[in-house]
């Protein structure tokens, strides 16, 4: 082994240790800044801000997740905004890859949908929830119809760049080998694609939260947006707040099972 | 015997633009070739043709008899920048040209397995390029291009990125491995030296149109070992080939003022 192979396999050992000690350590920061956030939280509901009309304490906030798990409450509300956004999403992400390849592959599929993709992704969608409602009823249908309309983009677009943008290069490599344009798809197109792909669908996740909440909000009988605007309607500052914030963790835990899957799936571009 | 390679009356334009003109060229088998010549004088286009990725606008490239009109498994070309696949290790790598033959037994991953051996990468078939050094990297791509078993070696500076100490050792890997399968080669250089320790025969291009200028046999011993570089002879065909481009390149300098 030379000199410049050892050092390779230095390297490589290296990044792989480094990573292990260097986890715990973010790791911790993060929890510091985060249990430091609740604390100031915690003395500003109790100590500036005492109406429990506008401001909930973390410790209320807590004790009433807790009586919401209890009586059985909160999951019946999270089960329903799981259900729509999980459909939703599904589609959604089914449909954005499928019309992002025939928009990558097919340049007359692209001059007829781009301005509709173009066009809708900056349009505030969520603006039509009332109008979902009213075509499907508030059941699960019209929320899981927004979250299509708010994940379908961002999959499309990222499909199509992804494909789009392939190394020009990768491809001459592998056509030197006399490869098809089929086998030049599968094997250099679409695992370059990945990434991207993958980074509009982690987009999509926070934006089809959102639009489940607030389509809720817009009218269902249940989930977690129900939640939040019967809470707000009875001024009950601690179960809006449980709400929000069982969104929060699930946005937080969907987009850090996310990041681990990259990492799994494209540990290239993590570099 | 036939020629391995015969070019005759090659031309290419893009557009307006004379890429090559005329060039004529008989390649016997298992010579090694070496192409030097200015930047821009056609040496990359020159490659790309032989290996079928671009086609000619003129005359013809005939490897045994029969015409190039697209790529095959009978050339394998070695690019400037080791386009390895990210997402692949090492082995995935090299054995890509096989796959894309639809041909993946024991007999080619054994075959694989001993090339990387050959270019020095043994233990390193798990790893992914971003793990390697830009010399092994480029040892990858040797390998990839080997791992068909071509006929011909087209390689188009496949050593420039490399340092300097890096570069020599790579220079004697690759005759090592030359002498031991003696495949004809296309090397594309912008290195005299280099052109010089490898090739039988350096094929000098000047630019403008882009055309073979002259063809210089190396009539030095083999095998070759580094210390070669500091002899007379060696020197001579050095400065040699160099008295070839610089007038080209003064001649560029001319045609541009005017
Ligand atoms: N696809 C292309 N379209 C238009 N012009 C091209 C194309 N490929 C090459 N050329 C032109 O043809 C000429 C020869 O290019 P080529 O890359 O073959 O030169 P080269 O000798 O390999 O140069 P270098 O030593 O810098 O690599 C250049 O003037 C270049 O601009
Ligand atoms: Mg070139």
């Amino acid at each position: 082994m030379s000199g410049v192979e050892r050092w390779a396999v230095q390297r490589a050992a290296g990044s792989r240790l480094g990573w292990r000690i260097g986890f715990p350590r973010l790791y911790l920061a993060g929890a510091l800044s985060v249990l430091g956030g609740l604390l100031l939280w915690e003395l500003a509901s109790r100590f500036v801000v005492a109406n429990a009309l506008f401001l909930a304490a973390p410790s209320q906030i807590f004790a009433a997740i807790a009586a919401l798990a209890k009586s059985g409450e909160l999951w019946q509300h999270m089960s329903i905004s799981a259900i729509e956004f999980a459909i939703g999403y599904a589609i959604a992400s089914l449909l954005g890859v499928i019309i992002g390849f025939a928009m990558a592959e097919s340049a007359v599929m692209k001059r007829v949908l781009q301005p509709w993709i173009s066009g809708l992704y900056a349009t505030p969608t969520i603006a039509l929830a009332p109008l979902f409602i009213l075509w499907l009823g508030i059941g699960i249908w019209s929320k899981v119809l927004v979250v299509i309309f708010l994940v379908l983009f961002p999959v499309t677009i990222n499909t199509e760049a992804g494909l789009r943008t392939t190394s020009e290069r990768l491809i001459e490599m592998l056509r030197s080998f006399g490869a098809t344009p089929r086998q030049i798809f599968f094997k250099v197109s679409l695992p370059s694609a990945v990434p991207f792909i993958l980074a509009g669908l982690k987009l999509g996740i926070g934006r089809g939260l959102i639009g489940v909440v607030v389509a809720e909000l817009f009218g269902s009988r249940a989930g977690l947006g129900r939640l939040i605007a019967q809470s707000a309607d009875a001024f009950n500052m601690p179960d809006l707040f449980a709400g929000v914030i069982v969104l929060a963790a699930a946005g937080i835990a969907l987009t850090a099972g996310f990041g681990w899957l990259e990492n799994r799936l494209v540990p290239w571009t993590k570099d | 015997m036939a020629p391995k390679l015969q070019i005759s009356r090659l031309g290419k334009s893009f557009g307006e633009l004379q890429a090559l003109r005329d060039i004529n060229l008989a390649i016997e088998r298992g010579e090694f070739i070496a192409v030097v010549g200015p930047s821009g004088c056609g040496k990359t286009t020159f490659l790309r043709i032989v290996a079928g990725l671009e086609p000619a606008s003129s005359g013809e490239v005939e490897l045994d008899g029969r015409a190039v009109k697209r790529p095959g498994g009978d050339r394998g070309f070695v690019f400037q920048t080791d386009n390895l696949l990210p997402w692949r290790t090492v082995f995935a790598n090299a054995i890509i040209g096989r796959e894309v033959a639809g041909r993946v037994g024991p007999a080619e991953r054994r075959r694989t397995l001993e090339l990387l051996k050959l270019v020095g990468l043994e233990g390193f078939e798990n790893y992914h390029p971003r793990q390697l050094s830009g010399g092994m990297r480029q040892r990858v791509n040797l390998a990839r291009a080997l791992a068909i078993d071509p006929q011909v070696l087209l390689m188009d500076e496949p050593f420039s990125s490399l340092d300097a100490q890096t570069r020599e050792i790579m220079q004697t890997e690759l005759m090592r491995i030359w002498e031991a399968g003696r495949k004809t080669v296309l090397f594309v250089t912008h290195q005299i030296d280099e052109a010089v320790f490898l090739a039988d025969r350096v094929l000098v291009f000047a630019r403008r149109p882009g055309r073979l200028r002259e063809s210089v046999a190396i009539e030095l011993a083999r095998p070759r070992t580094l210390a070669i570089k500091r002899t007379a002879e060696f020197v001579r065909y050095v400065d040699h080939i160099w008295r070839l481009i610089e007038d080209d390149v003064r001649a560029s300098v001319i045609e541009e003022k005017v």
